[in-house]
């Protein structure tokens, strides 16, 4: 029986090599500018670098996707075409990609080259992702945040494409790929310069004993001294609406689906996605090996299987707000 | 240049859209309708059969209706829904707006509009787009007027459509925010949104505008308005700008964009009279000029 996998994020070749040593089955990481949505300060892979982290993984049996899923730019989209072509070169396992165009380029001109979508292409359906598939031949669809584990399950049924799911970390609550809220903002659009909140936006302000949190001009929450404040996401953020102050979209914690495992596994998911190519090497290691002690054990005693409490414990360290969500993934999140 | 009547992203019930739209077809000058459900699949009160009947009244008005689809398909039985109304529009030569890939995948090869929802940002990808039976795009409504021009360029026997006057729609969840908002859950929503005809407020902690609730899409409380613009859409040779349904008087919006595209009143004048509809709220128009879209550049 093949295991499900556990695949883990890169930001740098240290945290590649914590995926690495720490039983990831597959790690991904992107190209260190706009085509990829972590183009952050300081993160991702220039060339030498991913040919570098691809031998490592290579020579430990672990596969490398290269994520290029941000649609070109109009007046320079010839960097988006040479990062597939780089992908190609350097031996791959797969490419992450979004763009109807860049999957019709990478189709014709690599046809050896594993296509997965990418959940930017928010593919939340059969008809969509038949549609890829017939198209480009897409292998592995990554599934939007937007889906129950019962829908999952049902999907499969109607696709023999493999599913990819979000399993830890930052839980995205939009139809990913279409969401506009950042660029509302900040006039940055996450789809094309592939940042969403930029930190340059971004302000942490004091006001006596309330911290304020914004992004642009926009009060995005405001905390008590004795609350942890979260980064400024809008779709985390605290809103009045109906006469009450809350968080109108979603609480600013972690998606984690190791209490579903079973069922997960079981709606013919093949790969856990562990979010955070923006996080430290130290985050890497310890979800990745928590992950994969989690999918060892399921697979040991199918039945068996309980999430340990330290595994939880663990993980809560690591979590944004140290609290997390199943998500999507249960029925009465939604 | 043409102007259409954008999907109502609300909830107004069957005889609130019905009635909206017959008034659109007989009482205005716009020249494309566009009906439909887009953002929530538990909001179809008008069957499939029921929507293309509606759309053979009002086509004879001599206005174009197009079809629109659904925004984020997830189940089975929005799946089967967007097939049927592919199947019934294309046996009644109606165009679809795909606003989902589903859509797109259900209707290739017959005559589609690309809606505002599917990712159309560059040239290359209305190129492909055009392959599977797309004919008009309606471009995101992020993208400035640079890019915009950047997108279309090159890009013949395709049409172009601008999201021109409305609250802008920002983002799509599988959570209803408006059932939130009540504590209940979306699976017995009790059809809350029908009580918020523009969307649900979500303000600032300062109590300042920002956004509004509206089910599972989210959207801008400013109404994003391009009048002033116009000199400048007319030279990029846009072919439609849209007007997006809002509660407040659209006849007389339609009229005010008609008049204004005339020449027979100046943009200013327009302004001043659409800030009188909007409740003198101020509008918005950041994104057309390469600024956050929330801003309103003179």
């Amino acid at each position: 029986m093949n295991k499900i996998e556990v695949l883990a994020p890169a930001g740098n070749l240290p945290s590649l090599r914590a995926a690495v040593d720490n039983g990831a089955d597959a790690v991904y990481f992107g190209f260190r500018n706009a085509t990829n949505a972590r183009n952050f300060e300081g993160l991702n892979f220039s060339e030498k670098e991913a040919i570098e982290g691809l031998r490592y993984a290579h020579r430990n049996k672990v596969k490398g996707n290269v994520v290029l899923n941000t649609f070109p730019q109009v007046d320079k989209p010839d960097i988006w075409y040479k990062t597939v072509d780089i992908a190609a070169k350097i031996g791959a396992d797969a490419i992450i990609l979004a763009n109807l165009a860049l999957l019709k380029y990478c189709r014709e001109k690599h046809p050896d080259l594993p296509i997965h979508l990418s959940v930017q292409a928010s593919a939340s359906n059969y008809e969509a992702i038949n549609f890829y598939k017939k198209h480009f031949n897409i292998t592995r669809v990554i599934l939007p945040r937007v889906l129950t584990v019962e829908e999952i399950k049902k999907l499969g049924e109607k696709t023999d494409i493999e599913m990819e799911v979000f399993a830890f970390g930052g839980l995205c609550v939009m139809a990913e790929g279409r969401c506009y809220l950042s660029s509302y903002v900040t006039g940055v659009s996450p789809n094309i310069e592939g940042v969403c909140s930029p930190a340059r936006a971004v302000r942490f302000e004091n006001r006596g004993d309330k911290l304020q949190t914004r992004l642009g001009d926009v009060l995005i929450a405001e905390y008590e001294a004795d609350e942890d404040a979260a980064y400024p996401t809008i779709c985390k953020g605290r809103f009045e609406a109906n006469k009450k102050v809350y968080h109108t979209m979603e609480e600013p914690s972690s998606l984690n689906v190791l209490e579903m495992l079973p069922e997960v596994i079981e709606a013919g998911v093949v790969s856990l996605k562990i979010e955070g190519r923006q996080r430290t090497k130290s985050y890497v290691g310890t979800v990745t090996k928590t992950f994969r002690k989690a999918v060892d054990a399921y697979y040991s005693s199918p039945e068996k299987f309980r999430p340990k409490g330290k595994w939880i414990k663990t993980l809560n360290t690591t979590s944004e707000g140290a609290t997390h969500t199943l998500g999507t993934y249960q029925e009465d999140w939604q | 240049m043409r102007i259409s009547i954008g999907p109502c992203l609300f909830d107004w019930g069957k005889k609130g859209i019905t009635d909206f739209y017959k008034k659109m077809a007989f009482e205005t000058d716009a020249d494309i309708l566009y009906i439909g459900e887009v953002v929530c699949s538990k909001r179809l009160h008008l069957s499939p059969k029921e929507l293309v009947k509606l759309a053979k009244e009002l086509k004879s008005s001599g206005k174009e209706v197009v079809l629109s689809m659904l925004g984020l398909v997830m189940t089975e039985e929005e799946q089967v829904e967007i097939r049927k109304m592919a199947k019934l529009a294309k046996d009644a030569g109606l165009r679809i707006e795909a606003n989902d890939m589903a859509s797109i995948g259900v209707g290739e090869g017959q005559p589609m509009v690309a809606g505002p929802h599917i990712c159309s940002y560059n040239p290359e990808t209305l190129d492909f787009l055009k392959e599977v039976g797309v004919e008009r795009v309606v471009l995101p409504v992020e993208l400035s007027a640079n890019y915009i021009s950047g997108v279309c360029r090159d890009v013949k026997s395709i049409e172009s459509e601008v999201f021109a006057y409305g609250r802008l729609p920002l983002t799509f969840s599988a959570r209803c925010y408006t059932a939130r908002a009540f504590n209940l859950p979306k699976g017995n929503c009790q059809y809350k949104c029908g009580d918020y005809p523009d969307g649900m407020p979500m303000h600032t902690q300062e109590n300042k505008q920002f956004l509004v609730i509206n089910g599972i899409e989210t959207m801008s409380e400013l109404v994003y308005n391009l009048i002033a613009d116009l000199k400048t859409l007319q030279k990029m040779k846009v072919d439609i700008l849209r007007l997006s349904p809002q509660s407040k008087n659209m006849k007389d919006v339609v009229k005010i964009w008609k008049s204004t595209m005339d020449g027979k009143i100046e943009s200013q004048e327009a302004i001043a009279k659409l800030l009188e509809i909007n409740g003198n709220d101020p509008f918005c128009n950041g994104y057309f000029h390469e600024r956050p879209g929330l801003e309103f550049v003179q």
